[in-house]
């Protein structure tokens, strides 16, 4: 159970490339070779059937033949009887002259010469004819071993008795042996006087094997194959191999079955092995072939196949790995981008350009990426812009120069002994310090922002006395509303205006007015300062590269643009593209800032500071 | 999941099979049966008979009378029932009288004989008592001389009828030159065989031979005595009488007697069946010319044995080969043995019966 469910863990933790090609071999190389083996073997089993069947068959009828051929062979005594003179012969007694038993043994051997030694039997070798005492011969070969004597003696006690069966005497049964050893069988027969009921004598034909070879050589013309007779005890009195003739098959008890046939399954190499056993003669027909030549044809298609196979599983395979790599590599480097993604590395990677599923995937990624970046980049700037905003108003407000020339003006009304003045002037100047020391928030009450900017402005009068007047117009309708305005946003163009101004003008007029106004980007009613002055006015290259300034986000200018695009920045961050700052100039005329904040009442104008304050915390 | 599991279980099943029957090879020689004939039909037919275990079946031969010829028929009769292992019961009737013959039927029937061969005397009167034994399950056969068709399950002859009857009447003709007057001395004028021997004797001389003349039939009963008074009759009643034939076995040894006594050689010549035995003195001293006939143990043996073939189921059929008879012929319901036998003086001693 535990081991099961290791293997489990194991194969599901496997590479997908891995089990790909697993699947690719489970589903074509495993049935594929299954189905090679199955046909091969299913094939030659056909083969083998077919032959083992058959072979019987050819031998039973080669086995008929070969009995047919002796039984025509064991007929030739009868033609003895065609001759009514060489039945006399035979019939004739014992007790004769010497000179007439040898002119009857002349006419008898002369008579079995002609009649079986002659055209139509070449197969006999010799015929010896044995009767009542009287040995006749006629042979076609020189022999030695067959007398009257000798040869016959083991059947003499067969002779007494009348048997038309003939019997087939093999070589190692008798001392018969002809010139060049000539492989023979011979046949006993006995001669039957069926007239008077008495045996005349018995008959001996040799027959050469080779009639055996032309009828088995008419069934079987394959050199591999051995075919061989056999009696009984296994003695081969036929062999297709000549050397073989005489010797014995000592398997011949173990054959299995007599009547079929069988396959030899031991060492060396396997043999289809038929039989057929004569039952007229006792003889065993075995024909014996080595399987290989049987089944050469189809070993030669099954190597093919098998080559074939091989090739066709290693090009599939190469495909396989391909194939499998093709879908797992991509989605191993976006893994890759994923895990980068997780360290914070937004890379964009465009080599994953695939139209499949991968690819898509790899494209969402991609965009997904992208717009994760900009999100950053754009929350980014926008910290890194409140943050400069900020520094800049804090800088702004604790300006060495400004608190320097303060408290020197305060100096002269000390001197001057202008008490009041005096005491008006820290007033102004402590309230403007903890206006901006004692929020943070970003976001402050419009008029404390008016009021700030008027603090400063009077400050300033204080200084430059004559040389400088202004005014405020507080719409009515905005000191009824409870609305807020983000910080330090009009000291920087104020600060702009007195600094260009004072250096051109005598006397320099700054009106601030506060309203409401209906705006056609946001398409609401809209809070917007305008701060006119009589300054130098702004040249219109100089214009164009400040409005150019206030478009572009960037920062880096730290001149005199810096304060406006500063402010700008802020407004467009907080409020978006809608809002901000514009300019409007006359070449030394003066100089019109306008700036449009939405009209937000307090609570809104709040939240959505500390909204955005919280959120900026959280992700820091 | 699982499924996939197994076929990794089975893909590993089978490779160590593969390595396993891979190694399986060697060892020590056996044998696998791939194929096995079922009995080879060759010589099946042969076999069956004699494989089978016979029942040791009592046959009744039944002979016109007892003489030399019919004990010579009976010792071939005998040498069979050895051979195939069956009782004979060899009835020998007391006379020619076909009375006497169904008396020997009846005798076999009583014995319970398995079947009746008989050579008949007359081919109607035995038909009724053959019928009662078949009814008895007795199987008929006649062999010798036939009866009428109905009353036997086939006929064992000897010889063709017209070409023994043709055949004598050629032996007589080459000994007496053709020409001059002849007597026929047969059996008995009702018995089947030698009647239609004559009929074909008859006939061969009316094709070839014109100058020849049969005078008389004479019947001898196939006894000795009778024979030979019927032959000195014949000489004395036909001065110009050239040849006598006789169709059955005393006819010619008796005429031979007759020429003999009567200092005839030479003048009247003497053929026809008979045994070797007979005729052999008369064949040597030249009283007579031929003799005729075929073995009678082969017809006793080959009678037996068609007998016990036919209570085996098996009936004899063209060119047959019989055992220690040689090839048979078969035309309808008649057997034909073998061709006639002429003995003369030159080799009348190779015969023993």
């Amino acid at each position: 159970m535990i081991s099961r469910l290791r293997e489990r863990l194991k194969l599901r933790n496997t590479r997908l490339s891995s089990k790909l090609i697993m699947t690719y071999l489970l589903l074509t190389v495993i049935p594929m070779s299954l189905l090679g083996y199955v046909t091969y073997t299913q094939f030659t089993r056909s083969i083998e059937e077919q032959i083992g069947e058959y072979m019987p068959r050819f031998l039973n009828q080669a086995n008929s033949n070969i009995e047919q051929r002796l039984m025509e062979l064991a007929s030739l005594p009868d033609l003895l009887f065609n001759s009514d003179d060489m039945i006399a012969i035979l019939r004739r007694d014992e007790e004769q002259s010497v000179s007439d038993r040898n002119k009857d043994l002349f006419s008898l051997n002369s008579y079995m010469s002609r009649t079986y030694l002659g055209g139509s039997n070449p197969d006999v070798l010799a015929v010896f004819l044995l009767s009542k005492n009287r040995f006749f011969q006629s042979s076609k070969v020189a022999y030695t071993g067959f007398d009257r004597d000798q040869a016959i003696a083991p059947y003499r006690y067969e002779l007494s008795n009348l048997v038309e069966k003939p019997k087939i005497i093999l070589p190692s049964e008798t001392g018969l042996r002809f010139q060049n050893d000539v492989p023979y069988i011979l046949i006993m027969k006995q001669i039957a006087d069926t007239d008077n009921r008495r045996i005349l004598g018995t008959m001996f034909i040799a027959v050469q094997l080779t009639f055996i070879d032309r009828i088995l050589h008419d069934f079987e013309k394959n050199d591999k194959a051995d075919l061989w007779v056999m009696n009984g005890k296994g003695e081969r009195l036929y062999h297709t191999d000549p050397e073989m003739i005489g010797t014995f098959d000592a398997e011949i008890d173990r054959y299995p079955i007599r009547n079929g046939s069988f396959r030899t399954t031991g060492a060396g190499p396997q043999r289809l092995v038929s039989v057929t056993e004569s039952a007229e003669l006792g003889w065993v027909f075995v024909h014996s072939i080595p399987l290989k030549y049987l089944t050469e044809k189809t070993d030669l298609v099954r190597n093919v196949t098998v080559f074939a196979f091989i090739g066709v599983v290693l090009v599939t395979a190469i495909l396989a790995v391909v194939l499998s790599l093709n879908i797992t590599r991509p989605l191993k480097k976006l893994s890759r981008l994923m895990k980068n993604a997780e360290m914070g590395h937004f890379q964009v990677d465009h080599s994953l350009q695939s139209r499949d599923e991968v690819g898509s995937l790899a494209r969402s990624f991609n965009s997904m990426i992208t717009t994760t970046r900009e999100l950053i980049q754009t929350n980014y700037r926008i910290e890194i812009r409140q943050k400069e905003a900020e520094l800049y108003a804090l800088q702004s407000q604790i300006n060495p120069h400004f608190i320097y020339n303060t408290l020197e003006t305060i100096g002269m009304a000390v001197e001057e002994r202008e008490t009041e003045t005096v005491v008006d002037m820290v007033t102004l100047l402590g309230r403007m310090l903890r206006f901006s020391v004692g929020n943070k928030a970003k976001s402050v009450p419009l008029t404390d922002e008016v009021q700030h900017i008027r603090d400063y402005l009077t400050i300033q009068k204080y200084r430059f006395e004559d040389r400088l007047t202004f005014d405020i117009q507080l719409g009515t309708d905005i000191e009824r509303e409870n609305l807020y305005s983000p910080k330090f946003i009009l000291q920087p163009i104020v600060e702009n205006a007195i600094k260009h101004g004072l250096e051109t003008r005598k006397v320099l007029d700054i009106q601030i007015g506060i309203g409401k106004e209906m705006s056609f980007r946001s398409g609401k009613q809209d809070v917007v300062y305008r701060i006119r002055d009589n300054g130098p006015g702004i040249p219109a290259e100089r214009m164009a590269e400040l409005e150019e300034a206030l478009r572009s986000d960037t920062h880096i200018d730290k001149d005199s643009g810096f304060g406006l695009s500063n402010v700008n920045a802020r407004i467009v961050l907080m409020h978006g593209p809608e809002y901000g700052i514009q300019l409007h100039s006359i070449y030394g005329k003066g100089t019109e800032v306008i700036v449009r904040i939405p009209a937000l009442n307090g609570m809104e104008g709040l939240a959505e500071s500390e909204g955005m304050d919280k959120s900026r915390g959280e992700e820091e | 999941m699982i499924a996939r599991i197994r076929a990794w279980r089975f893909f590993w099943i089978f490779l160590a099979l593969a390595v396993v029957s891979a190694c399986g090879r060697g060892g020590a020689d056996s044998y696998k049966v791939i194929y096995e004939m079922e009995n080879p039909s060759a010589s099946a037919e042969d076999g069956v008979a004699a494989d089978s275990p016979a029942p040791h079946y009592r046959i009744g031969v039944v002979p016109k009378l007892s003489n030399t010829y019919f004990d010579v028929v009976k010792q071939g009769a005998q040498e069979a029932a050895w051979d195939i292992d069956v009782e004979l019961l060899y009835k020998v009737p007391a006379s020619t009288d076909p009375q006497d013959q169904i008396e020997a039927i009846r005798d076999l029937m009583e014995q319970k004989v398995d079947a009746i061969a008989v050579s008949a005397n007359d081919p109607q009167a035995l038909v009724p008592v053959l019928g009662e034994a078949k009814q008895m399950g007795i199987k008929i056969i006649t062999w010798d001389a036939d009866t009428e068709p109905e009353a036997r399950e086939f006929y064992v002859n000897m010889v063709d009828p017209e070409t023994l009857g043709r055949h004598l009447i050629d032996t007589l003709a080459w000994s007496i030159g053709e020409k001059g007057e002849f007597a026929i001395m047969t059996a008995s004028l009702s018995a089947a065989n030698q009647n239609e021997w004559i009929k074909w004797m008859k006939a061969q001389r009316q094709e070839y031979y014109p100058n020849m003349k049969l005078v008389e039939i004479v019947p001898t009963d196939d006894a000795p005595d009778k024979a030979y008074d019927a032959a000195k009759e014949l000489l004395k009643k036909h001065p110009n009488l050239r040849g006598i034939v006789g169709n059955a076995s005393v006819g010619p040894p008796a005429a031979a007697q007759a020429v003999k006594e009567a200092d005839a050689a030479g003048r009247i010549s003497v053929v026809g069946l008979s045994t070797p035995n007979l005729m052999r003195g008369y064949l040597h001293e030249g009283y007579a010319q031929t003799a005729t006939l075929w073995s009678p143990k082969k017809l006793g043996y080959l009678t037996v044995v068609l007998a016990r073939n036919l209570l085996l189921g098996q009936t004899p059929y063209d060119d047959q080969p019989v055992e220690k008879v040689g090839n048979i012929r078969v035309n309808g319901d008649m057997i034909i043995m073998g061709a006639p036998l002429d003995f003369t003086k030159d080799n009348v001693d190779q015969y023993d019966f």
